[in-house]
C-alpha cells in the first residue's frame, strides 16, 4: 500500500466524463434486487431458512451496489475511506453476531 | 474577501471562548480535564475516608454509590480523557508539521460539548442526587425501579453529551494525521505518539457510536417508558451489559494507547537512542486495536455465557498480552545501551513500565474465565483497572505534562520538586492499590460502603487510605510546580530537552500562531534529529515563504453546546411535577428541549449559510513574529 | 496554507470541485469516518432490535403488524431518490449548476414522500391500533431503530433543501461543492441503511416473525 493509495480522496484521478447509463444500470439492478426479495416474501411457501439467507444476500449485493457505483468507493483513492467502512461494518457485524448468538440460542 | 488586517481579534476571555486553534483548545482541554480529575480525586479520598476503618459512618451507603459511581465516570469521561485531548491537540499539528487541525471548528465544538456534558453531570449533585448504579449503570440497577432519583439521567445524557464531543474529537485527529502530514512525512515516518493517537481515534470512532446508542436506549427506558431492559416487558438487562462493554473495553484501550505513545517518545529521546523496533511497535499498537474489540465479554464472564464464549474470549484476552509484551521490551531495549537522562519525565516513564507490567499480570489472571468467578467484583478487580488506568495512564499523562510543559507554555516545571512529585506519588500509589489485590483475594467486595472489623481487612484498609492521601500530595505538590512555573518569565528555548527528536521541537516554544513559518520537509524517521545529526540546526524548508491562511474564531461551538446543555437539562425532567403550571408546561411540553435543540441546530445552520475565508498572516509579518519568539 | 483561495478558483471550476481545495477534500474524508462511525450506530441499534425481536409482550408480531405494499412503496421512493442525487452530482461533475438544483430538489421531493409514509405508517400503530414505544420491547426497539433513520431522513431533506438555497445564492463553487457531494453522500447513506431495514425488520418479520 503506497502512501498514494492513501491519500484518501486527495489523489486526482480524471474520469471520463461518464453519462447516465452505468447509474442506471445499477439502479435497475437494485430494482430487480428488491422485487426478488420483496416476490419471494410476498409469494410466501418458500423454505424459512433459504428465504432468510436470499433476503440477507439481495441486501448485501444491494448495499454493494450503493457503496461501489454510487458513492464511488470501487474508483481509485479511496483507500481510507474503504478501511474505514470496513471497520465500521465490520464492529457492527460483531455486536450483531454476538446479540444473535447470545439472545436467540 | 477577508483580508488580514479586518479581521476581528477578540481578547481576553471572548478570545478563549471562540479560539479554534488548537494549541489554545489543548490549553483549555488541560483546565477542563485538571477541574474535573480534581473532583475526582476529591471524591476517591471520601471514599477512602470512609473505608478507613471497619463500620465507619463518615458516608452514608447511598452517599458512598452517588461516590464510586461519580469517582468512576468522572475520572474515565471527564478527567484523563480530556488530558489525553489536551496532550493530542497540543502536540499532533506539531508533530507531522501542519499549521492546524483538519477541522479548526469541530475541534472548538469538541472541546465545549465535552466540557458542557460534563459540567451537566456535575449539575447531579445539586440538583437531587447524583448518579448511583456505578460507572457501568447496569440495568435494572439504573433503572427508575431501583434508581429513584435523576441521578441515572444526568449520567446518560450528561455522557451523551460529552461522548459526542469525544467523537467529534477523534473524527477531527483522524482526519489531521491523514491528510495534513508535511512532505516526505509517509505513514511509517510518523513519531510513535502521532500512531497512537491514530489508533485511539479509530477507536474512538467505532466505539463511541456504540455507547451512544446504549445511552439512548437507557434514556428511553427511564424517561419515555421504553422496554429494552425491562423484563416484565419482554426486555433484556443482558443487552446493556453487551452494548455497554462493546464501548467499554475499547475505551479502556482508548485510554492506554495514547500513555504508550508518551512513553515512546519520553524514553526515546531520554535515553538518546531512537525507538527501537519502530515498526513492531507500530504493529503491536494496531493489533493491541483490534483485539480491543474483540474481547468485552471477559467483563461478562459470570452472567452464564456458557463454557464456549468464556473460553474464546479467555483466549482473545490473553492474546493481548503479547503485543503489549512487544511494547514492554521495546522500551526496555530502547533504554538498554542508552546516555539515560532521568528528567522528572524520564522517572514517571521508567516508572510507567513495572507498574503497568503489574498490571498486566493481574490481567491475564482475570482473563482466566475460571479464576474470574472467584475474583469477580472484589477489591482485586480494583486493584487491577487502577494499576492499568492509574499505574499506566496517569503515570503516562505525568511524563507527558512534564515533557510538553515547556513546548505548551514556554516554561519548563521544575526537576527538583519534580522528583519529589514523583516519588511522593508512586509510593502512594502502591501504598493504595497493592494492598488491594489481597483485600480481593480474602474476599473485600467492591462497591459495598463498609465492612465488619476482624476479617483481616482492617490494616489493609488503613495503609490503602494513607496511601490515597499520598497521592492527593503528589498532585498538589504537581499543582505548586505549575503555579511557580508560571512565575518565571516566558520563552524557553525551542528544542528545550536538548535531544528534542521530532518536529513539535525545531520550532519555538510556545509555538507562534501558525506553528510553521515554513512546512518542513522530512527526511526520516525523527526528522528533527536526522537534520540535527546531519549538521543543520533547522528543518529544511519544503515551500518558500508565503501568506498563511488562518481560520476565523467563532463563537458558534460554544453556542451550540449551550444549545445542547438546555436541551439535556430539558428533557430529564421532562415527567416532573414542579407544583407550578409554568415549570410543568416548559419541561412536560418538551418546550426547554426544543429551545435547547433550535440553538444548537440554529448555529449550525449559521456555519453553513456564512462561509469562513479565514485571515492571511502576510510573509513581512511572519519575520517580524517571529523575531519575537526566538 | 498552499490551499488556492475560494474565489481564485470561483472563475475556471475544476471538474471534481467538491475535491479541489483541501478544505474539500478534508470535508469528504471526514465525512467518511463519520459514516464508519454511522454504520456502528446502526449496527447497534440492528443488534438491539434482533436481540428483541420475538419480545412482543401483549402485543401484536411483526407479521401481524406490517404490511408489505407500504414498505415497497417506501423502499422504491427512496430508491429512486438515491438515483436522483447519483444524477445531481454528475450534473455537478458537468458543471451545470440548473440540472443540479432541479436533481437535488427531486431527491428532496422524495425524501419529504419517504418520510410522509413512514409518519402515515407510524400513527396507523399509534392512533388506530394504540401500538406505542411502551407496548413491548419489540416496539422499542422497532420504534427507536425505524425512527433513528426517519430522523436521519428529516434531517437530510432539511439539509439539502438548504444547499439548494445556498446554490442560487453562492453558486456553484469550491465552498458549495463539497458540500453538496457529502450530502449526496449522506443520502446514500442512508438508502443503506434502509436496505438494511426493509430487508431485517420487514421482509424478515414476516417470515420468520
Amino acid at each position: 500500500m503506497t502512501d498514494h493509495d492513501l491519500d484518501g480522496g486527495a489523489v486526482k484521478h480524471r474520469h471520463r466524463q461518464e453519462g447516465p447509463q452505468k447509474h442506471v444500470v445499477a439502479f435497475i439492478f437494485s430494482i430487480i434486487l428488491t422485487l426478488i426479495a420483496f416476490a419471494t416474501v410476498a409469494a410466501g411457501g418458500v423454505n424459512t431458512a433459504f428465504t432468510v439467507l436470499l433476503l440477507l444476500v439481495m441486501a448485501v449485493l444491494q448495499v454493494l451496489v450503493q457503496l461501489g457505483y454510487w458513492m464511488h468507493l470501487k474508483d481509485k483513492g479511496h483507500m481510507i475511506p474503504i478501511i474505514f467502512m470496513a471497520g465500521g461494518f465490520f464492529v457492527a457485524g460483531t455486536a450483531i453476531v454476538a446479540a444473535l448468538y447470545w439472545m436467540w440460542w | 474577501m477577508a483580508h488580514a488586517h479586518t479581521v476581528k481579534r477578540h481578547k481576553g476571555l471572548m478570545d478563549w471562548l471562540t479560539t479554534v486553534d488548537h494549541k489554545k483548545i489543548a490549553i483549555l482541554y488541560l483546565i477542563a480535564g485538571g477541574f474535573f480529575f480534581g473532583i475526582g480525586g476529591i471524591e476517591a479520598l471520601l471514599i477512602r475516608v470512609q473505608l478507613a476503618k471497619p463500620m465507619n459512618d463518615f458516608v452514608t451507603a447511598q452517599q458512598f454509590n452517588e461516590l464510586i459511581t461519580m469517582h468512576g465516570t468522572t475520572m474515565i469521561f471527564l478527567g484523563v480523557m480530556p488530558v489525553i485531548f489536551a496532550l493530542m491537540n497540543a502536540v499532533i499539528p506539531l508533530q507531522i508539521g501542519a499549521r492546524d487541525v483538519a477541522f479548526p471548528f469541530l475541534n472548538s465544538l469538541g472541546f465545549w460539548t465535552f466540557l458542557f456534558g460534563g459540567l451537566l453531570l456535575n449539575l447531579s449533585w445539586i440538583l437531587g442526587g447524583a448518579p448511583d448504579a456505578g460507572w457501568t449503570s447496569y440495568t435494572p440497577l439504573s433503572s427508575t425501579t431501583y434508581s429513584l432519583t435523576h441521578g441515572v439521567d444526568f449520567y446518560t445524557i450528561g455522557l451523551q453529551i460529552a461522548g459526542l464531543g469525544t467523537l467529534i474529537g477523534g473524527i477531527n485527529f483522524l482526519a489531521t494525521i491523514i491528510t495534513m502530514r508535511a512532505p516526505g512525512m509517509s505513514f511509517m515516518r510518523m513519531p510513535m505518539f502521532t500512531w497512537t493517537t491514530f489508533v485511539t481515534s479509530t477507536m474512538i470512532l467505532f466505539a463511541f457510536p456504540a455507547i451512544t446508542v446504549g445511552l439512548v436506549l437507557l434514556t428511553f427506558d427511564r424517561i419515555l417508558g421504553a422496554n429494552f431492559f425491562d423484563v416484565a416487558q419482554g426486555g433484556n438487562p443482558v443487552l446493556w451489559q453487551h452494548i455497554f462493554w462493546i464501548f467499554g473495553h475499547p475505551e479502556v484501550y482508548i485510554l492506554i494507547l495514547p500513555a504508550f505513545g508518551v512513553i515512546s517518545e519520553v524514553v526515546s529521546t531520554f535515553s538518546r537512542k531512537r525507538l527501537f523496533g519502530y515498526s513492531s511497535m507500530v504493529f503491536a499498537t494496531i493489533l493491541i486495536a483490534f483485539l480491543g474489540f474483540m474481547v468485552w465479554a471477559h467483563h461478562m464472564f459470570t452472567t452464564g455465557m456458557g463454557p464456549v464464549a468464556n473460553a474464546l474470549f479467555s483466549i482473545a484476552t490473553m492474546l493481548i498480552a503479547v503485543p503489549t509484551g512487544i511494547k514492554i521490551f521495546n522500551w526496555l531495549f530502547t533504554m538498554w545501551g542508552g546516555q539515560i537522562r532521568f528528567t522528572t519525565a524520564n522517572l514517571f516513564a521508567s516508572g510507567f513500565i513495572p507498574t503497568f507490567v503489574m498490571g498486566g499480570v493481574t490481567g491475564v489472571m482475570l482473563a482466566s474465565a475460571p479464576a474470574d468467578y472467584q475474583y469477580h467484583d472484589t477489591y482485586f478487580v480494583v486493584a487491577h483497572f487502577h494499576y492499568v488506568i492509574v499505574g499506566g495512564l496517569v503515570l503516562g499523562l505525568f511524563a507527558g505534562l512534564h515533557y510538553w510543559w515547556p513546548k505548551m507554555f514556554g516554561r519548563v516545571l521544575n526537576e527538583k520538586l519534580g522528583k519529589v512529585e514523583f516519588w511522593t506519588f508512586i509510593i502512594g500509589f502502591h501504598m493504595t492499590f497493592f494492598v488491594q489485590h489481597f483485600l480481593g483475594l480474602i474476599g473485600m467486595q467492591r462497591r459495598v460502603f463498609t465492612y465488619l472489623p476482624n476479617q483481616g481487612f482492617d490494616t489493609m484498609n488503613l495503609v490503602s487510605t494513607i496511601g490515597a492521601f499520598l497521592m492527593g500530595v503528589g498532585v498538589i505538590i504537581f499543582l505548586v510546580n505549575v503555579v511557580l512555573s508560571f512565575r518565571q518569565p516566558k520563552g524557553v528555548a525551542g528544542d528545550v530537552w536538548e535531544d528534542g527528536r521530532t518536529l513539535e521541537w525545531a520550532i519555538a516554544s510556545p509555538p507562534p500562531e501558525y506553528n510553521f513559518k515554513q512546512t518542513p520537509l522530512v527526511r526520516g524517521i525523527d526528522a528533527f534529529w536526522k537534520e540535527k545529526m546531519a549538521g543543520n540546526k533547522e528543518m529544511t524548508p519544503a515551500e518558500p515563504v508565503g501568506p498563511i491562511h488562518m481560520p476565523s474564531p467563532t463563537i458558534l461551538p460554544f453556542m451550540m453546546s449551550v444549545g445542547l446543555f438546555i436541551a439535556g437539562l430539558g428533557f430529564m425532567f421532562t415527567n416532573d411535577d414542579f407544583g407550578n403550571s409554568v415549570l410543568n408546561f416548559l419541561f412536560g411540553k418538551y418546550i426547554i428541549t426544543g429551545l435547547g435543540l433550535a440553538i444548537t441546530f440554529g448555529c449550525m445552520l449559521l456555519r453553513s449559510l456564512f462561509d469562513d475565508h479565514g485571515w492571511h498572516i502576510d510573509p513581512d509579518e511572519l519575520n517580524d513574529k517571529e523575531v519575537k519568539a526566538s | 496554507m498552499s490551499t488556492p483561495h475560494p474565489q481564485q478558483a470561483a472563475g475556471a471550476l475544476p471538474h471534481e470541485p467538491e475535491k479541489a481545495t483541501l478544505e474539500g477534500r478534508n470535508k469528504v474524508l471526514g465525512f467518511w469516518l463519520f459514516l464508519g462511525g454511522e454504520s456502528v450506530l446502526f449496527g447497534t441499534l440492528f443488534a438491539t432490535f434482533l436481540t428483541l425481536r420475538n419480545q412482543v409482550a401483549d402485543g401484536p408480531s411483526a407479521s401481524e403488524l406490517f404490511s408489505l405494499p407500504m414498505t415497497a412503496a417506501a423502499t422504491f421512493i427512496l430508491l429512486v431518490s438515491s438515483l436522483t442525487s447519483v444524477f445531481a452530482i454528475q450534473a455537478m461533475h458537468r458543471g451545470n449548476r440548473t440540472s443540479l438544483a432541479r436533481w437535488l430538489g427531486v431527491t428532496v421531493v422524495l425524501g419529504l414522500a419517504f418520510l410522509i409514509l413512514e409518519i402515515y405508517e407510524f400513527a396507523e400503530y399509534i392512533i388506530h391500533d394504540g401500538y406505542g414505544m411502551t407496548t413491548s420491547a419489540f416496539s422499542s426497539a422497532f420504534y427507536t431503530l425505524v425512527g433513528f433513520h426517519g430522523a436521519h431522513v428529516l434531517f437530510g431533506i432539511l439539509w439539502i433543501s438548504i444547499l439548494i438555497g445556498q446554490l442560487f445564492k453562492k453558486g456553484l463553487t469550491v465552498v458549495t461543492a463539497p458540500k453538496i457531494y457529502v450530502s449526496a453522500m449522506y443520502w446514500h447513506f442512508i438508502d443503506v441503511v434502509w436496505v438494511f431495514i426493509f430487508t431485517v425488520v420487514y421482509l424478515l418479520g414476516k417470515v420468520v416473525g
